[in-house]
């Protein structure tokens, strides 16, 4: 079904980049209100299944750009302002994600899921460590409040909500692509 | 619930500026503070009062911002500023290290000796870690009502992104409003069949689950959307050449004033900091005595 190559960077990846980042940012920001309990200035968010999705499905550079510019508006929707280490850590969070997307064969089977949650999963913890620790230099704030109070929340927020809705997306887009014929 | 840009012409100065000054100037104010890493009030409160007037000579209504200042009352006061003030952290260990005044104790366990002093450093602390987080926000808080949509992709390639990058950013913008309405139209939809957002039952997990019925109608019906811009674009030989940009932009004088400004308060942070090691944490003994009577 999928037959990219994973750093193929076109018009396809600009467009779908540009979906991805405004449907997180819509997403973002109709849920920035719910703040994670005991989370420094972290919110909930099931809007990241859809940026994992999209990582899957469309590659690393479309899971970049919809994290990064994605995470810009949520915030500037709002009226957060602008915070580009998390911008970046959620950006990296997509592109993780998008690894997979070569090994992907069939949206709705088990195996493959499973990859896409597991590299969901990484690009997470990746995103959001990267995003925790430079609020050691952005904040100033101390390791172990970065690890506790930033890093710890955010990955399990966003843990919880990309291995319940991330299964569902990809068997809804496999009906959807079947349907399309590409 | 929807979204739309607040944006209207003002005819102000901040409104009269390149776009590419205003994002230089507010990558200055922000690497001012956190390079450096200054904490300073003597550098905090003017900076704050910089990045205020600048907010305030943008005359960006109360209206189009009421909700926006709701969400930042919440995240300023309950999350960022509650949280330093009980625990001090979120910023240099002297806030915990250095001997402080306590004005009083919360007893949360007392038998396991879980108690939380409120000391004049952290609470200090807390006022300078809502005017520091207010500074960085304040030029980033106005861009949407202030920033032509139209032109952020130019913006961009005119700070030196690609094309296909700057075109990734000026779509985005574009989407936004489409995908706000489908959501809103997605959630009268489901609402029209019974499906309550309001009221979900359950667990947390029952909960994101009964989430799908908005979140999938809405992602999968921008999959298909995207296929038919790709075969525009296409059509248009889209990424075969270098592209032309519809919107010129041009530094005025004013422009180049703002990024020298912009520049200097940077320079300024960083020689006072690590040059004369002036700019750290301390409790100034006018706000001890304050506080202390």
């Amino acid at each position: 079904m999928n037959n990219n190559s994973t750093w193929e960077f076109g018009t396809r990846q600009v467009v779908y980049g540009a979906i991805g980042a405004a449907l997180y940012g819509v997403f973002s920001w109709a849920t920035n209100i719910f703040p994670l309990p005991a989370a420094g200035n972290v919110a909930f968010r099931p809007a990241v299944a859809v940026l994992v999705f999209f990582g899957a499905a469309y590659g690393p550079w479309v899971g970049l750009l919809a994290g990064f510019i994605g995470n810009m508006l949520g915030d500037m929707l709002s009226g957060w302002g602008f915070y580009w280490n998390w911008s970046l850590g959620n950006g990296l969070m997509g592109m993780i994600a998008g690894l997979v997307m070569a090994a992907i064969k069939d949206f709705k089977a088990r195996p493959d899921i499973t990859k896409a949650v597991g590299y969901g999963l990484a690009g997470i913890a990746v995103g959001m460590l990267f995003a925790s620790l430079t609020e050691m230099f952005v904040g100033g704030v101390d390791f172990s409040t970065a690890l506790v109070g930033y890093f710890v929340p955010a990955f399990i927020g966003n843990a919880v909500v990309t291995i319940i809705l991330l299964p569902i997306l990809m068997i809804a887009f496999a009906g959807v692509a079947a349907r399309r014929g590409r | 619930m929807l979204v739309t840009w607040k944006y209207r012409p003002r005819n102000t100065f901040i409104q009269r500026l390149d776009p590419r000054t205003r994002f230089i100037f507010m990558a200055c104010v922000i690497l001012a503070l956190t390079i450096p890493e200054i904490w300073d009030y003597r550098f905090l409160f003017p900076l704050f009062l910089l990045s205020l007037t600048l907010f305030l000579m943008a005359r960006v209504e109360w209206k189009d911002m009421r909700r926006a200042w709701f969400y930042i009352f919440i995240l300023l006061f309950f999350i960022v500023g509650l949280n330093a003030a009980l625990s001090g952290r979120g910023g240099p260990s002297s806030v915990t290290n250095l001997p402080s005044p306590v004005l009083f104790t919360i007893s949360l366990w007392a038998d396991r000796g879980w108690v939380v002093q409120i000391t004049v450093s952290k609470l200090w602390f807390a006022l300078n870690q809502i005017t520091r987080m207010l500074t960085m926000a304040l030029p980033a808080i106005m861009l949407p009502y202030t920033l032509d949509p139209n032109i952020y992709g130019t913006a961009f390639k005119r700070m030196g992104a690609s094309d296909k990058v700057s075109f990734t950013m000026d779509l985005a913008f574009r989407f936004l409003p489409t995908f706000a309405r489908d959501l809103t139209i997605t959630v009268d939809a489901q609402r029209a069949r019974g499906y309550e957002v309001e009221k979900l039952k359950g667990g947390l997990f029952e909960k994101i689950r009964k989430l799908a019925p908005l979140v999938i109608p809405v992602t999968m019906q921008s999959t298909v959307t995207g296929e038919e811009v790709i075969d525009a674009m296409d059509l248009r030989a889209f990424g075969t050449n270098q592209r032309t940009w519809l919107k010129e932009l041009h530094y005025a004088r004013r422009d180049y004033l703002m990024i020298g400004f912009g520049v200097a308060i940077f320079l300024a942070c960083c020689i006072m900091k690590w040059g004369f090691g002036i700019g750290g944490f301390f409790v100034p003994d006018f706000f001890t005595k304050f506080i202390l009577g």
